[in-house]
């Protein structure tokens, strides 16, 4: 048997001509380039916050 | 000897180092070539649905091509046509921005976007679906399905594309327990989107089987009867212009009061049986006009120039009798001077006997002797 309420909860507001820029912004979804730059990025990060041993001088 | 050209990275177009890896963003050329590869596979299979009118198939593929590659500019414009096919035209200029901003030349996105700011009457339209359809949500949310109903019925009436719009009526329909109405709604849905996953749900619970819906598809929905305004046949409009119910169940008066302040504050809804007060008044003034313009000077010239022969005809009569009176004037003129001169003659030839002395009582012999004195 249908859910009346569940079955609203599926209908969203749709976005008026004003609204337009945010349903652009809404719609700049996340593909394949940027989650890999993103991991790139996070490894750079990683690499940079390693801490470098410190070499003594030997006298 | 010929010098290899450079590789660019599809990405963001900086040279691809030896190690295939871009110089700029360090992308693997090999993972986004394969990306790119499965996005194209991904708009093939939308565009396939999409020709098949599975546009909600489409829908979902598209996406997924996006998901693979974003700056897909033909999935882009492909997922905008078919957003505009559906009625979501906001969603659809979305995605054509989108597209314009990926790629400016030869992108059929930059005619669609220039067509529809050159029609703003459309884009008011688009306004107007936008803010009912949220108007209609917002009174299923409230339980006022009657309104909703009937907000979704005067969108659709002039959008018979919007898919959106008929799920939310067959879903009103369905809690009203108006199944025939929802299942001729659902109709509708699969005329426009074959496969679409909601209608075939609802048309499922309700109890249709598959060759049902199969079937359904193939019906005509021109004379359907949906938007048979059921509810307007029992209001009636009075003098005033007020609306009245006549009879009608509690539930109607309800949808009748609360009908109005929506049309006059939220969005100036049409309606035209409300407006008939109105029409009533307007004949009445052109009535009006037409009678005090055209009719009255008309009569009022007909009456002068029926005033101006009477009056012509009486100053004949007129002019007629008094010359009948001067003649019969001058008879009489002639006639007292006859008498005057017929009796100045009878003066002159006989005068009389002057008998003022005679006193009452005299005897006869007086007399004789008076007369004989004189």
């Amino acid at each position: 048997m249908i859910n009346f309420e569940e079955e609203l909860k599926r209908f969203s507001p749709i976005p008026e001509v004003s609204q337009a820029e945010e349903a652009i912004y809404s719609n700049d979804l996340r593909d394949i380039s940027d989650i890999v730059t993103q991991i790139t990025n996070e490894i750079k990060q990683a690499n940079t916050n390693v801490p470098t041993a410190v070499v003594g001088v030997r006298r | 000897m010929a010098t290899k050209r450079p590789v660019l990275c599809p990405n963001c177009g900086a040279q691809v180092k030896l190690n295939g890896y871009c110089s700029a963003c360090n992308m693997p050329l090999d993972v986004i070539d394969k990306a790119y590869n499965t996005s194209d596979h991904y708009y093939n299979i939308g565009y396939d649905k999409a020709t098949a009118r599975d546009l909600s198939g489409a829908i979902e593929s598209l996406n997924t091509s996006l998901r693979y590659n974003k700056k897909n500019v033909m999935t882009r414009n492909l997922l905008g046509l078919i957003y505009y096919e559906m009625g979501e035209v906001v969603m659809a200029l979305s995605h054509w921005v989108m597209s314009v901003n990926y790629q400016q030349k030869d992108n059929i996105a930059t005619m669609y976007l220039k067509e529809l700011k050159a029609d703003p009457t459309r884009l008011d339209n688009v306004d107007q679906i936008a803010r009912k359809f949220n108007m209609a949500l917002s009174y299923a949310h409230s339980e006022d399905y009657d309104l909703g109903a009937l907000q979704l019925k005067s969108i659709l009436k002039d959008n018979p594309h919007f898919v959106k719009g008929y799920l939310l009526l067959a879903l009103l329909h369905i809690q009203m327990n108006h199944y025939e109405n929802a299942r001729k709604t659902l109709r509708r849905v699969l005329k426009i989107d074959k496969a679409n996953p909601m209608a075939i749900h609802y048309l499922r619970e309700m109890g249709d089987s598959d060759e049902n819906i199969i079937q359904m598809r193939m019906e005509s929905v021109e004379n359907d009867g949906l938007f048979d305004e059921e509810y307007m046949e029992e209001i009636s409009v009075s003098v005033d212009g007020e609306t009245e119910i006549e009879g009608g169940s509690s539930i109607f008066r309800e949808f009748a009061a609360k009908r109005k302040p929506i049309i006059k504050n939220e969005y100036g809804d049409m309606n035209m049986a409300k407006y008939s007060g109105l029409y009533v008044l307007l004949g009445f003034v052109l009535g009006v006009l037409v009678l005090s313009f055209i009719i009255l000077p008309h009569q009022k010239k007909k009456n002068n120039r029926e005033n101006a022969e009477i009056i012509k005809s009486y100053s004949e009569e007129l002019a007629v009798k008094n010359s009948e009176i001067q003649t019969l004037n001058s008879k009489i003129q002639d006639l007292n001077e006859a008498i005057a001169m017929a009796e100045s003659e009878d003066q002159g030839a006989n005068p009389l006997p002057d008998y003022s002395h005679i006193e009452h009582g005299m005897s006869v012999d007086d007399i004789q002797e008076m007369i004989d004195n004189e």
